[in-house]
């Protein structure tokens, strides 16, 4: 132990032993708070295993053993609110919460904190939360689900989570269908004072706020563990309190985290509001860190050593012998064994945590990148099969049209109102989705058959949005969020990336938010928008792992896709974001007015071939069977080289046109069997030069030929500019055009035969 | 100051740390017949609280039935007998542990050893223990209600096989379909899983059980369906008989058939009482649960299994093989580590005992 680790486990000693604790102008007991005097003792018992385990991870980490030291020191009054809750009210937590997850675990029979916390620090690979992958707290028994989050970014779905559980009881799922969350649960959820300065913070409490303004019931406690420092940045004096107190639609209540008692009580208040009455609580509780930031954290370089040892004697750990000695629960000598007690037993369990596995290899690494597919007993629950009758009513405002040709919007409309009546717990949620129908009509009267709370209109927040989908998802429900423009999903990419994509391989496949996000965007809308409703770039999803991407260019494979998208939600539990081409939702014909050759018949779910092998169903399409060239292409893309292959037939090249379908993962061994079949491979890509998948397929395609004597087949890429898309027709310069594939195609296939 | 204790030169580092197990029923067979008095006749005291006891019951003293010239099943198995004579023994042997060389970190036993464990843990004074031992043990005198089968769930090299596991659990179902059967599981002890139902139901769950080892599955002879909702009566008329006012809180950590922990200073009484007399007399007892919560969390240098017998130490080593425990990962490890330095000590084996007192 460093001198300061050393100091601070010694004055918890000294201060009790010497009785010179630190006062508090609080005066509650035990008994007018509700806790028996046995009930204190085992918070402070927490409160002390919290605290050494602390200590003994920087004891591991100068032996090696240890990979992760920041800690809960100075936050053990978390105990005292974890024990106001019950182990069923989900709680996402930040990482100063170990005596939040220790006393949580005294609520649930079997559970072994000690070892279970100690394998994290060490990365064995029998941590039973992440599988060695992360130090998270996180357990499925205690219903935590595991955060890596520093950034305060699992408010948003901490807040989509409380959402869920009156949306449950207002659905009348049954217990099965909302298998997560009791319907009188409410959801807790910490973080810091300086991740509240984060926009996922504020998002989610205004979101929060938001729906509790206009009496949505919020079941929701967020507690702000205000330690006033965020690494080396002091907080201001008061900030927290003068932002949040007088909050529209949030209710305020301060405690003194350093008190057990005080906490405890105002807990028990929060949890009236928020469990009996649905109203979300900023519960703003007190407390100091101690030992730095994390270990590596040498806080004498930015921190005044007066305030660091004024800091350490106002220790949480002291407070609470205190209150012990001041209601004669325990004696002095009493107090000092517990602490020694706990010490040596931390100290002998991480022994035999040393000698513990870690993960040994990239592929046991990987294994839960995918969570585990679902038993069918489970992911047979859905769907249900709707009835002829039941579709009729469903479709009864269509029933002129459902015979005839549609274009894409009106099809992936026709497969979500099936999707939606088969699956029940399918939620929507976006912009503009309910009564407007979604700016392209896409969701159109979808608010009206199944209501507005399976088809929510959402407030102006994307990081809302997708965390209102990732909360309602860790309770059962199978969301599809829409992403009003492909533009709009930056500002929120982490609720993906961060979130949403890591929750499998941090929780070694036991949680999982199974989604399928729907996001229109792309280029080409005739004349209209510009950059921000035009946006080409979708390179941001492209390396996440286990995500899933389709991209349909057609109404008929949108259908598909759709269908198979929920299907690989529900069965397998994965994670897809769709991407719908903004510019073909409209569109009927190919080559000439009137063709009607972009539209297609709606293949009912009972006309579908259900395939039972869903992997076997992410491949690409394939249009005709040339051999002088293979376009390679998707979306617009696969539009525009369909007008490209008339041209370039009727001048004696004989083409056959891929469409990738799923972007991610790429039909790699399906793209590289077409295109080495023929004599050139051109490659239409709608989005920019840099960064765009025309990058992958190149490499894709030279590193499978790398290993043959044949000459190289002649490869050439039509690209969107590295640039962002104007307004008008001048966006038109920067975009891959018909001529262009024509052009480049003729020049490659007579370069070729020369 | 410089006198301060630290947490590699504590005053109890040179002690060894171990978890005390305590023996439930059928522990006390042919070959333990007259072990209170080859090894606790020293402790006089012990004996005579639990002799007054019975005699004060009309019921035969644990020191003639130790002492008798024959071990008769149907006297030394009754829950009546048994409960108390192996308490006796268990608890003399508790004593006898050599308290300088080991510190009893916590106490768990099985199914009937709990109470022991509440007696060796202080939770219970002598007078207390007995009383509420005895009269456990002696619910059954007016016939015993329903009763258990033990069952394998490890293959030859003690590893739990899932297959079996899950097997069992569609077995279970469907026994519980017929009429009149109920069975439940009782205790998940070790490499095994111990049934407890009716007459009918046993009979409709060992008709689906595979025979195994020649000998499964075993009906346990004399033993009423504990840890199963059968036993709900026993239940309130424990409550009604036994007072809460028995029940301090323990000297020493309580691991229980949940693989919750009693904490001396923490224990509700109340709760305690509960458990004992409520939840853990109709709910699967789960001692499996309680080794793997006692080495997880305690991480002792042994365990020390108190006598008579030495059967619960199959359990054990199964219990710590399923966990991987000190690299364990099979039967031959087990054996291995036995020979060389021994993880589990049962006091009643004379060679492992007396490294224990």
């Amino acid at each position: 132990m460093s001198d300061r680790n050393q100091l601070v486990r010694d004055n918890f000693i000294n201060a009790v032993n010497a009785n010179i604790l630190p006062t508090s102008t609080i005066t509650l007991t035990p008994t007018e708070v509700g806790l028996s005097d046995t009930d204190v003792i085992d918070l402070f018992e927490t409160q002390v295993i919290s605290r050494h385990l602390d200590l003994q991870s920087r004891i591991m980490q100068k032996k090696g053993q240890s990979f992760y030291t920041i800690g809960s020191s100075g936050h053990e009054g978390n105990a005292a609110y974890a024990k106001a809750f019950r182990p069923t009210d989900m709680a996402f937590l930040h990482y100063r919460s170990g005596a939040f997850m220790i006393q949580r675990s005294k609520q649930v029979p079997g559970q072994t904190p000690i070892y279970d916390m100690l394998l994290s620090f060490a990365a064995s690979k029998d941590d039973p939360t992440s599988g060695g992958r992360h130090k998270v707290l996180g357990s499925k028994a205690l219903n935590i689900p595991p955060q890596t989050s520093t950034i305060a970014s699992h408010l948003p779905k901490a807040m989509g989570a409380a959402f869920s559980v009156p949306l449950a009881k207002r659905l009348a799922l049954s217990d099965e269908q909302s298998k997560n969350m009791p319907q009188d649960s409410l959801v807790v959820c910490n973080f810091g004072d300086a991740s509240s300065n984060h926009s996922t913070t504020q998002g989610a409490l205004n979101a929060t706020a938001w729906a509790a303004y206009q009496s949505i019931p919020m079941p929701i406690v967020y507690v702000c563990e205000d330690n006033g420092i965020g690494i080396s940045t002091s907080t201001p004096d008061g900030w927290i309190a003068a932002n949040y107190k007088d909050r529209a639609g949030l209710t305020y209540l301060y405690c003194d985290g350093l008190n057990l008692l005080d906490t405890y009580q105002k807990a028990k208040q929060a949890e009236k509001l928020a469990r009996e009455q649905g109203k979300p609580v900023f519960l703003h509780m007190r407390t100091v860190r101690i030992l730095g930031h994390a270990g590596s954290d040498a806080e004498f370089v930015y921190r005044d050593m007066k305030d660091i040892e004024a800091t350490e004697f106002n220790d949480p750990l002291l407070h609470s012998a205190r209150i012990l000695l001041e209601n004669n629960i325990l004696t002095q000598a009493e107090i000092v064994k517990i602490y020694q007690d706990v010490e040596l037993r931390i100290a002998q369990v991480a022994e035999q945590v040393a000698t513990k596995a870690k993960l040994e290899s990239a592929e046991a690494v990987m294994a839960s990148i995918k969570p585990p597919v679902l038993p069918v007993e489970v992911s047979g629950r859905y769907p249900k099969i709707v009835n002829e009758e039941d579709r009729k009513a469903l479709f009864s405002h269509e029933k002129h049209n459902l015979k005839k040709k549609q274009h894409c919007a009106k099809l992936i409309n026709w497969a979500l109102m099936d999707l939606m009546a088969e699956n029940e717990n399918i939620v929507m949620c976006g912009e503009d989705i309910a009564k407007k129908g979604g700016v392209y009509n896409v969701t159109t009267k979808l608010s009206q058959r199944f209501g507005q709370n399976r088809v929510i209109n959402t407030l102006l927040d994307e990081q809302s949005i997708l965390g209102l989908a990732i909360g309602m998802a860790h309770n059962g429900f199978l969301p599809i969020p829409e992403i009003q423009f492909l533009a709009y999903v930056h500002n929120a990419e982490d609720q993906i990336r961060g979130e949403a994509a890591t929750l499998p391989f941090f929780s070694n496949g036991q949680f999982s938010n199974a989604m399928v996000i729907r996001i229109a965007g792309l280029a080409y809308q005739k004349g209209f928008g510009g950059h921000f409703h035009n946006d080409n770039s979708f390179a941001v999803f492209r390396d996440i792992p286990g995500l899933i991407m389709a991209c349909p260019s057609n109404g008929a494979d949108a259908v598909a896709m759709m269908r198979t998208s929920v299907k690989l939600a529900r069965e397998q539990q994965r994670l897809v974001v769709f991407l719908e081409p903004i510019a073909l939702y409209m569109t009927k014909d190919l080559h000439d007015e009137g063709d009607g050759l972009w539209t297609s018949n709606y293949v009912t779910p009972a006309e579908a071939i259900v395939e039972e092998n869903v992997s076997s169903e992410m491949k690409i399409g394939t249009f005709g069977d040339g051999k002088d060239l293979c376009i390679i292409t998707y979306g617009n893309g696969y539009y525009l080289s369909r007008q490209a292959e008339k041209i370039l037939s009727e001048q004696g090249i004989k083409c056959r046109v891929v469409d990738l379908r799923w972007l991610a993962p790429l039909d790699e061994k399906g793209i590289v069997e077409q295109a080495l079949q023929c004599k050139n491979i051109l490659i239409v890509d709608e989005c920019r030069q840099t960064g765009s998948i025309s990058e992958a397929l190149v490499t894709l395609l030279a590193e499978a030929q790398a290993d043959s004597n044949e000459k190289m087949i002649n490869t050439k890429r039509i690209t969107a500019k590295d640039s962002f898309i104007p307004l008008g027709a001048a966006a038109y310069h920067v975009l891959p055009s018909t001529q262009e594939i024509v052009d480049t195609a003729t020049a490659l296939v007579n370069k070729e035969s020369k | 100051m410089t006198t301060l204790d630290s947490a590699n030169n504590n005053s109890n580092q040179t002690k060894k740390r171990a978890v005390v197990i305590c023996p439930g029923r059928g522990t006390y067979n042919k070959e333990e017949l007259g072990y209170l008095q080859r090894l606790h006749s020293d402790k006089p005291e012990l004996i005579e609280v639990i002799d007054n006891y019975r005699n004060q019951q009309g019921q035969v003293t644990i020191s003639e039935l130790d002492q008798m010239q024959q071990y008769s099943m149907r006297l030394h198995t009754a829950g009546e007998n048994a409960s108390a004579l192996i308490y006796g023994c268990a608890m003399g042997d508790f004593q006898a542990i050599n308290k300088d060389e080991y510190d009893i970190v916590a106490v768990t036993g099985n199914s009937m050893g709990w109470y022991i464990a509440l007696a060796v843990a202080g939770a219970l004074n002598p007078e207390a223990s007995i009383e509420l031992i005895n009269t456990m043990g002696s619910m059954m005198t007016d016939g015993v209600v329903g009763g258990q089968m033990i069952y394998p769930i490890t293959d030859e090299n003690w590893c739990i096989d899932h297959q079996v596991v899950a097997n069992i659990k569609q077995w279970l179902i469907e026994a519980n379909s017929k009429q009149g059967c109920e069975v439940h599981i009782s205790i998940n002890l070790g490499g095994y899983t111990v049934f407890g139902g009716n007459k009918a139901g046993l009979k409709a769950l060992e008709a689906l059980l595979p025979v195994a080892q020649d000998r499964y599955p075993m009906n346990l002879f004399n033993h009423a369906a504990f840890h199963t909702p059968l036993l709900n009566e026993t239940s309130n008329k424990a409550k009604s008989l036994l007072s809460p006012d028995l029940f301090n809180k323990p000297a020493i950590p309580l691991i229980d058939g949940l693989g919750q922990i009693w904490q001396p200073h923490s224990t509700n009484i109340k709760a305690l009482y509960d458990y004992t007399l409520g939840t853990q007399v109709v709910a699967p007892y789960n001692f499996s649960k309680a080794i793997e919560v006692a080495v997880k969390e305690y991480a002792p240098d042994k365990l020390i299994i108190l006598g008579p017998g030495s059967t619960l130490g199959g359990a054990v080593a199964q219990s710590l093989i399923s966990q991987q425990w000190l690299a364990m990962a099979n039967k031959s490890d087990f054996i291995a580590l036995q020979k060389k330095d021994p993880f589990i000590l049962a006091m009643g084996l004379p060679e492992q005992r007396t490294l224990t007192v």
